[in-house]
């Protein structure tokens, strides 16, 4: 009974896309810039050489590929900014009133995001890997396989964590819009979406494992492509380590500061 | 309506000493204006630096870890890409701190007839968007910019002489006129489609491309594109070929050919638009 509140909630949202299509469809075509970005950087470097830190031209290219779709895939920056807005107008209580958990509802809403965007990212990469000709390297070992499917459900359910937990700074910070933008920019880095994170030096790397940013586009990415293998279940140990602590926060800082709200008509 | 737009679009010009004098007591005024407007909301004030600033500095991070795994990029070493990167950085600083927030209320202001309001004063409607919201607070970018680029020139050992410093200012100043012109061309759009949502995301997308790319990387097809079509691609890239001794005569006359093209191209589209324009009440 309790888990048929949060489908209904996915139901809606996933339903909801259809009044976007535009919207599904530029943003289908405009994620040729990331791979159009790794295409032209990368192509004349790999005219001099047959590898560049342990990737092949087409190693390389297959890695921008699967972290474009899954950074695609990641949704939840906008709940940061919806619950950040409410609160400054007071309307945060329309979540507040529902009879769900508030976290749980931006949960639902993800999932229904996700699985409507999940066969148009598929095809927006699969038309990239046939527009650049690439020869697309995947794993096809079903543990491997396994272990990324849970770190990408461990990564994006910590993202919606992590982004609910900003936006409810806004009841003791009343403006985070810039400190979000930041965020959004330092995500690109740390997530390795702009560049794979091997290419930095050991230690910055070592310091990145400790960060559950590392596990959300970046450790999946690799194990599809087949690298980093032995990192694997440590990954998922780490990344729901890092889901359990963000819960525990969001428990304490919500129990914190919603008394701080003012509410339309409260 | 339709003879005041005729009018304001016809007339600069005619008297260009009074013209120059009344337009800046106007630019006098909305500074101050300016002024008083951040006065009231403090925290926003270095918002834009941080936001602008957050994203080169990881650009050049991340090109410090492509650069630590390969020599080049196609002619360019390290130090020619740490000085595009904040050359690019100080071409966007130049807008921000001047034009940026009053180009970007354009398409609003034409959807929900507010540009009226602009049509009845007396001066340039694009004059009073390109300067009533000044951004002082992108000042300390411009300056982060010049760090880098200093950074880029000792880390690469750039020799530079004289008459390429020169250069180097003369393509800036060209590329900031240029990137202007494409910030008021997207939304100038705005008069002539319902939604400018795609073009800000085209030109969005465009931006983030060519602020990590250098022209140099273009071939075929996406050089026409990126050279030709959406000069995003020259912006930051002439400048830094002029610097480093790489500019040929023929990638200046067409560097110049492209900017007045494009002057052009605004020029029109923008005076079309403002005769296209219907005001809020028709």
């Amino acid at each position: 009974m309790k888990m048929r509140k949060y489908t209904e909630v996915a139901k809606v949202y996933f339903k909801s896309q259809f009044a976007w299509r535009a919207d599904v469809v530029f943003n289908m075509i405009f994620t040729i810039s990331k791979i159009l970005f790794a295409y032209l950087l990368w192509r004349m470097p790999f005219m001099g050489k047959e590898t560049v830190a342990g990737f092949t031209f087409h190693g390389m290219l297959s890695y921008y590929i699967v972290s474009s779709f899954l950074s695609q895939l990641e949704m939840s920056a906008g709940i940061s900014g919806e619950i950040c807005q409410r609160i400054r107008n007071g309307t945060f209580s329309k979540y507040m009133i529902v009879p769900v958990s508030i976290e749980g509802y931006f949960v639902a809403m993800e999932i229904g995001v996700v699985l409507f965007y999940l066969a148009f990212d598929l095809i927006a990469a699969a038309l990239w890997v046939f527009v650049f000709r690439i020869e697309f390297t995947f794993v096809t070992e079903a543990p491997l396989l396994f272990c990324a499917l849970c770190l990408i459900l461990l990564g994006l359910f910590f993202m919606v964590q992590f982004s609910y937990y900003l936006g409810i700074l806004t009841l003791k910070y009343q403006g985070i819009d810039t400190f979000l933008m930041i965020k959004n920019n330092l995500m690109a880095l740390v997530t390795g979406t702009i560049v794979p994170l091997t290419l930095f030096p050991e230690t910055v790397v070592r310091m990145m494992r400790l960060l559950p940013f590392y596990y959300v586009t970046y450790l999946p990415s690799m194990l599809l492509i087949g690298k980093c293998r032995e990192e694997a279940v440590r990954g998922i140990v780490v990344m729901a380590g890092w889901c359990l602590v963000m819960q525990i926060v969001i428990w304490l800082t919500y129990a914190k500061y919603s008394r701080k709200y003012d509410g339309v008509g409260i | 309506m339709k003879n005041k737009i005729k009018h304001l679009t016809e007339n600069p010009g005619k008297k260009p000493g009074r013209n120059l004098n009344k337009n800046f007591r106007v630019l006098r005024e909305l500074v101050k204006l300016r002024f008083h407007n951040l006065t009231v909301f403090r925290l926003d004030f270095f918002g834009p630096f941080f936001v602008d600033g957050s994203l080169f500095l990881i650009q050049l991070l991340a090109f410090q870890a492509v650069y630590a795994n390969v020599e080049s990029v196609g002619s360019w070493r390290s130090g020619e890409m740490i000085v595009y990167i904040g050359t690019f950085s100080l071409l966007n600083a130049v807008s921000m701190t001047v034009c940026f927030f009053g180009l970007i209320s354009i398409p609003g202001k034409i959807m929900s007839g507010e540009m009226d309001l602009y049509l009845t004063k007396p001066v340039s409607p694009l004059f009073r968007l390109t300067f009533e919201k000044m951004n002082p607070g992108s000042v300390p970018l411009m300056l982060m910019s010049l760090c880098i680029i200093v950074y880029g020139i000792k880390a690469g050992g750039i020799v530079i002489k004289g008459e390429n410093l020169c250069a180097y200012f003369f393509w800036l100043a060209v590329m900031s006129i240029m990137y202007y012109n494409m910030e008021v061309l997207i939304r100038s759009m705005s008069f002539y489609i319902i939604s400018n949502a795609r073009l800000d995301q085209l030109e969005e997308a465009c931006l983030d491309l060519c602020m990590k790319l250098p022209g140099i990387a273009f071939y075929g097809i996406f050089k026409v594109i990126f050279y030709v079509l959406l000069p995003y691609g020259i912006m930051a890239t002439l400048p830094v070929q002029s610097l480093i001794g790489e500019m040929t005569w023929k990638t200046a006359v067409f560097g110049i050919t492209v900017a007045a093209a494009f002057s052009l191209l605004t020029y029109f589209v923008w005076t079309r638009g403002m005769k296209r324009y219907n005001s809020a009440s028709s």
